[in-house]
């Protein structure tokens, strides 16, 4: 919102230079962002008189002035039918920025240059009320009282040496939004009272009362309705001070009726509305909720389709405005109006707001009335604006106002004790310094309890309702910057503070493993959230279509970022994500909680090239086995050897080869290779391996504390054994009866070829195991080693159907 | 005898002269120096010299065994120095194998780093759902429904009065409701918001919030406890104020700037030439809170701050967008 200097200079006195107010004012928390000099935008321009006015030699339409601008006379062209000799005119010097090109469709700005116009040079430019910014005339150029003087800056002839403050309002502090608000803020922080207009004004023998009647059905959402009669308005223009105003703070001037409502507004807070009151049926106005789907046009010509909440202001027959956010085009003020009604009502906040987002309208009252405005203020507003109908559209006004206010409103009263304010702020102020800062703020202060203040907050701000609300007063004009800093940071031993994050460890491991990690958009497209399946989560109101939906599982997401870095040359991609997945688990109750399921995992992502390309590598694609290793690597980190593999394959929508990861015998997760139909929708080339893990199975199956095992003292002894089996048995099976077979000094079985061909007959092959047997008590002999190996080759043999290739 | 030595004296000069490969000097070895060759055969035949002989010979025999050493010797370091550049010569400027290093993405190292600087304070990590109900995320925390507030956070909406968390501040009440004072917790979270995405902003981000509840807990240790992390987070020299704001969820509130590093103060775009970077919301727990949780709120106080951790590292970095942080391009990734 914009916030004029000069205006605000009239309600209170301050020697402050913008940047110091700006500064100041915004330390009590009343942001003021930036400000705008105005009289910058007429840089370069100055009044000048026309002296010759003669015909351009080469061009009908166009003149040639000789032009005093004060300190030299310029030769200009012009043209403009209506620039004749002795004008006083604004004259746009070269290497001015002309607000408005009127030959520019969108009208954008343009720096003038020295110029040649149909051969002769122009050093300057005559220029109009429109290409000025000031005005709606572009036919001819703008011309100045006969008193301006010479070689003034047109700035300072125009008035526009106004400055602008823009400033950012809180959601609490609907006050801010008037030069009211703002200059009592200025006031709190000099000590000073802000002047309030008097509004002085002639009324008429006539009640009001006999012209027009006010009914509220809805009290509600309407606690006050005010209203005044107008008679024998002249509409016309505003006076150039109320159109500089409103110019200012970024309104445009329309006519004096609507300007004056605007510009009490801007003064007040207090959004009013001009009714033409011959337009009101039975003179009537009956605040009501709408019908459902009752049709009504809004001023700015729009059909607007209602609802049985909103509130609309009616008359005998019909909706003429809807309440707090607009007024209807079938009672405006317009050029043959001579009579109104004017409108100046306390809104219920949050109806206005519900009605304003429904509608999909925010307008500079439905902004004002949803921050709240000061209930006690409407029948101000009125006398304000009807004083300044008096004095510049020689309105007469009806005795009196009609105000409809069923309940007063009570005066909020608060109990503060100086003890809560130093209890939450950690400051030593007395009762009487508390006072003194509540003071500032025009709250009235009466001695309460030994401790206590009974605290009296005036009207307009809503905002304070309870004890701690004071406290944050007494704390801005204390100054937060002025609050001692303390650092009580003890650590408390009493509970464990210090926990180990699995989430942590899991990271850092996964960086030691040497693969980067990305954090992927939680939120997926319909089509993608498909491929992974069923049970994701809608979002009701998406930003777009592409963000929709909530994963189910982090690997589409992972996928999109494959394709992303191949697209860009990234040939080795080992990748891994802590994130959460989501589901809808219980569709048969959406809008209850716990129906949604949220669960954290870990993924692991394999794809390209095994190693960097580069020279001395001989490199690889990833495979199958790269993802088994990286998830045998990291169970056996993180659960030491109680998982297991259950290989049989799962149905997964997005991958196959899958292995079911199993710790303690609870399901943690799986493994496998994404099915290249998938690749080829997220157009990702070669082969990609994934391995996907809950990290709360992980996290509750985990070995916290890790036992110390001697190291062995005696020698272990090596042994090798190859078998010749069925080409299809899977090698599990043999490794697990070599297992079953070992003993206890079995320490380590590594399987180390796996061959097939020559000199094997077709549909076997040989697997080739290293066994390493470590004692405990003694060094092994020989034919104990050789005892063991005997029993295994059987056990093998008999269970495997396998042969015994070599031993050795 | 000395024409014999001389003789061999120059048939060894010879055979040096074209031996020019390891083989070669090998033979030669073994022809004069070796315990069978020439010169060790003339030692042999200096025992049946005469005594009168004998001196003079022997010298001279002794000149020629250390002649030819050294002179073998000599041709064989100058072989194999050669021989290094002739054969297949080390080139030491080859590149070193590639390892494959592993990285934590930006936002997981700001998020580490500021949890970090509260843990050394005593604060606990704890997390919470990012789907919430319209309970945790707004009514516990004091938005009244239908109030202006909402619209400092726009929402995405999964059903009636759920939807995704628009802030961390959801696990505040939760955390209380499990937990009796003293309270002292950050927590690091991803949060979401239903804003157009573009180079400054996006749909998903993260946050860091921290709450400390316990009796005596005042403005005070709110300030002293961001401006020790501040100057933990960005150095001891930096300058810090607080000002007024408006959080629902706290009272006071107070929005935390600190001196902007990039220009050190003199105005920049970053700052947008104020000198001064907004890192941080905070304020006094809101009374209204402790009543939701089951407090006692003439007891308790208490404070809670918050901060984007995207905006962090956008600063910290000089990241220009966004975006780039969800893109997860490697190119990107691996600069941190
Ligand atoms: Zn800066």
């Amino acid at each position: 919102m914009r916030i004029s200097h000069q205006w605000l200079k009239e309600l209170i006195d301050f020697k402050l230079t913008p940047e110091k107010l700006a500064d100041e004012v915004s330390m009590l928390g009343l942001e003021i962002a930036s400000y705008e000099d105005l009289s910058r935008k007429y840089e370069k321009f100055v009044v000048g008189e026309v002296l010759e006015r003669a015909k351009h030699p080469n061009a009908d339409r166009l003149t040639l002035c000789k032009v005093n601008v004060g300190k030299e006379t310029l030769d200009i062209v012009c043209g403009a039918p209506n620039v004749d000799a002795g004008q006083k005119v604004a004259i746009a010097l070269v290497g001015a920025t002309i607000p408005h090109n009127q030959h520019d469709p969108d009208g954008r700005p343009f720096v003038l240059e020295r110029a040649k116009i149909r051969g002769v040079e122009s050093n300057g430019m005559i220029c109009s009320a429109h290409e000025l910014g000031i005005g709606s005339d572009a036919d001819g150029i703008l011309v100045l009282d006969g008193k301006a003087k010479v070689g003034t800056p047109l700035a300072k002839h125009l008035g526009q040496t106004d400055i602008v403050y823009e400033i950012e309002i809180t959601a609490n502090r609907g006050d801010w939004q008037s030069h009211f608000g703002v200059a009592r803020e200025i006031g709190a922080l000099l000590g000073k009272k802000m002047r309030k207009p008097a509004a002085k004004l002639r009324e008429n023998k006539v009640t009001a009362a006999s012209f027009a009647k006010v009914k509220i059905l809805d009290t509600k959402k309407c606690p006050r309705y005010s209203a005044r009669v107008l008679q024998n308005v002249k509409v016309a223009q505003s006076p150039q001070w109320l159109q500089d105003r409103l110019t200012a703070v970024g309104l445009r001037p329309i006519n004096n009726v609507v300007d004056v409502t605007n510009y009490v507004m801007y003064e007040t807070g207090q959004p009013l509305h001009a009714f033409d009151y011959e337009k009101i049926a039975g003179h009537a106005i009956v605040v009501r909720t709408a019908k459902d789907g009752e049709k009504f046009v809004t001023l700015d010509g729009k059909e607007r389709t209602l609802r049985s909440d909103i509130l609309m202001i009616c008359d005998a027959e019909k909706p003429v405005g809807i309440g707090g956010v607009m007024g209807g085009a079938n009672s405006e003020v317009s050029d043959s109006t001579t009579s109104i009604l004017l409108e100046s009502a306390y809104f219920d906040p949050a109806s206005v707001r519900k009605t304003s987002k429904y509608l999909g309208l925010s307008t500079d009252a439905s902004r004002r009335f949803e921050r709240s405005t000061d209930i006690e203020g409407t029948v101000y507003a009125l006398d304000r604006v009807s004083q300044l109908l008096q004095e510049m559209a020689g309105a007469e006004v009806l005795k009196g106002s009609i105000d409809i206010y069923p309940k007063k409103q009570k005066k909020t009263t608060i109990n503060l004790r100086a003890s809560r304010v130093n209890q939450i702020l950690g400051t030593n102020l007395t009762k009487t310094q508390v006072k003194s800062y509540l003071e500032r703020l025009e709250l009235v202060c009466r001695a309460a309890a030994t401790d206590a203040l009974k605290v009296s907050v005036p009207s307009y701000r809503a905002d304070l309702l309870e004890e701690i609300d004071l406290v944050e007063e007494v704390a801005r004009m204390y100054g937060y910057n002025n609050i001692e800093t303390k650092t009580r940071a003890s650590i408390q031993f009493s509970t464990q503070t210090v926990v180990k994050s699995l989430q942590d460890e899991l990271r850092s491991y996964c960086v030691g493993a040497g693969f980067n990690e990305i954090l992927a958009n939680s939120l997926l497209d319909a089509k993608t959230t498909e491929i992974a399946g069923e049970g994701a989560v809608k979002i009701l109101n998406p930003v777009s279509v592409d963000m929709a939906y909530l994963r189910t599982s982090l690997i589409p997401g992972a996928l999109h970022i494959v394709r992303r870095n191949q697209f860009q040359g990234q040939k080795q991609l080992r990748l891994f994500e802590i994130g959460d997945v989501f589901a809808l688990a219980n569709r048969e109750k959406p809008n209850s909680f716990e129906s949604y399921s949220q669960e954290e995992r870990v993924l692991l992502l394999l794809a390209g090239q095994h190693s960097p390309v580069s020279y001395g590598v001989s490199t690889r694609p990833f495979d199958y086995l790269d993802v088994k290793g990286e998830v045998q690597a990291l169970l056996s980190k993180f659960s030491l050897d109680k998982w297991s593999f259950i290989s049989y394959d799962t149905h997964k929508a997005l991958s196959e080869h899958n292995v079911t990861i199993e710790i303690n015998g609870t399901y943690a997760g799986y493994f496998g290779k994404v099915k290249s139909s998938v690749s080829e929708k997220f157009e990702i080339e070669g082969d990609v391996y994934i391995a996907e893990l809950n990290t709360a199975v992980l996290h509750a199956q985990r070995v916290n504390s890790t036992k110390y095992r001697q190291l062995p003292k005696f020698p272990k002894v090596v042994r090798d054994l190859a078998f010749i089996v069925d080409s299809r048995l899977p090698q599990e099976k043999v490794e697990k009866a070599i297992r079953e077979s070992g003993g206890t000094m079995l320490e380590t079985l590594r399987l180390f070829d796996v061959y097939t061909g020559q000199p094997l007959g077709s549909g076997q092959k040989s697997l080739a195991y290293a066994l390493e047997f470590q004692p405990s008590d003694r060094t092994l002999t020989v034919k104990e080693i050789d005892g063991i190996i005997t029993s295994i080759v059987a056990h093998v043999q008999r269970t495997c159907g396998a042969t015994l290739r070599a031993s050795s | 005898m000395l024409e014999k030595i001389a003789h061999i004296k120059q048939e060894f000069s010879s055979d040096l002269a074209q031996a020019n490969d390891a083989q070669a000097l090998e033979n030669l070895r073994i022809k004069y120096l070796a315990r069978k060759g020439s010169i060790a055969a003339l030692f042999y035949e200096l025992k049946s010299v005469s005594p009168e002989e004998k001196p003079a010979l022997g010298k001279a025999l002794n000149e020629l065994r250390t002649f030819a050493q050294s002179a073998y010797d000599d041709a064989k370091l100058k072989l194999e120095q050669s021989s290094d550049s002739t054969e297949l010569p080390f080139d030491v400027t080859l590149p070193g194998r590639p390892v494959s290093v592993g990285t934590k993405h930006p936002i997981t190292q700001t998020i580490e780093e500021i949890v970090r600087i509260f843990k050394g304070m005593g604060f606990t990590v704890a997390t919470g759902p990012e789907v919430e109900t319209d309970y945790y995320n707004f009514g516990a925390l004091n938005f009244p429904p239908d109030h202006p507030a909402r619209d400092m956070q726009d929402t995405f909406f999964i059903a009636k009065d759920i939807l995704l968390r628009t802030h961390t501040s959801p696990v505040q009440i939760r955390y209380m409701e499990q937990h009796k004072p003293p309270v002292r917790v950050v927590i690091p979270g991803r949060v979401y918001r239903n804003e157009a995405v573009s180079a400054r902003s996006h749909v998903l981000f993260h946050q860091v919030e921290g709450l400390y509840v316990d009796e005596g807990v005042t403005m005070g240790d709110l300030k002293g406890t961001l401006v020790a992390f501040v100057k933990q987070f960005y150095g001891s020299s930096v300058k810090y104020k607080f000002r007024p704001t408006f959080f629902p969820f706290t009272e006071p509130s107070a929005d935390m700037y600190i001196s902007c590093f990039i220009c050190n103060g003199k105005g920049c775009s970053m700052c947008k030439y104020a000198g001064w970077l907004e890192i941080l919301g905070s304020g006094m727990v809101h009374p209204h809170l402790y009543e939701n949780v089951g407090y006692d709120t003439e007891k308790y106080t208490g404070f809670a701050f918050g901060m984007g951790v995207e905006r962090i590292a956008i600063l910290r970095h000089g990241i220009d967008d966004i975006r780039l942080f969800t893109e997860n391009d490697l190119r990107f990734l691996k600069q941190f």
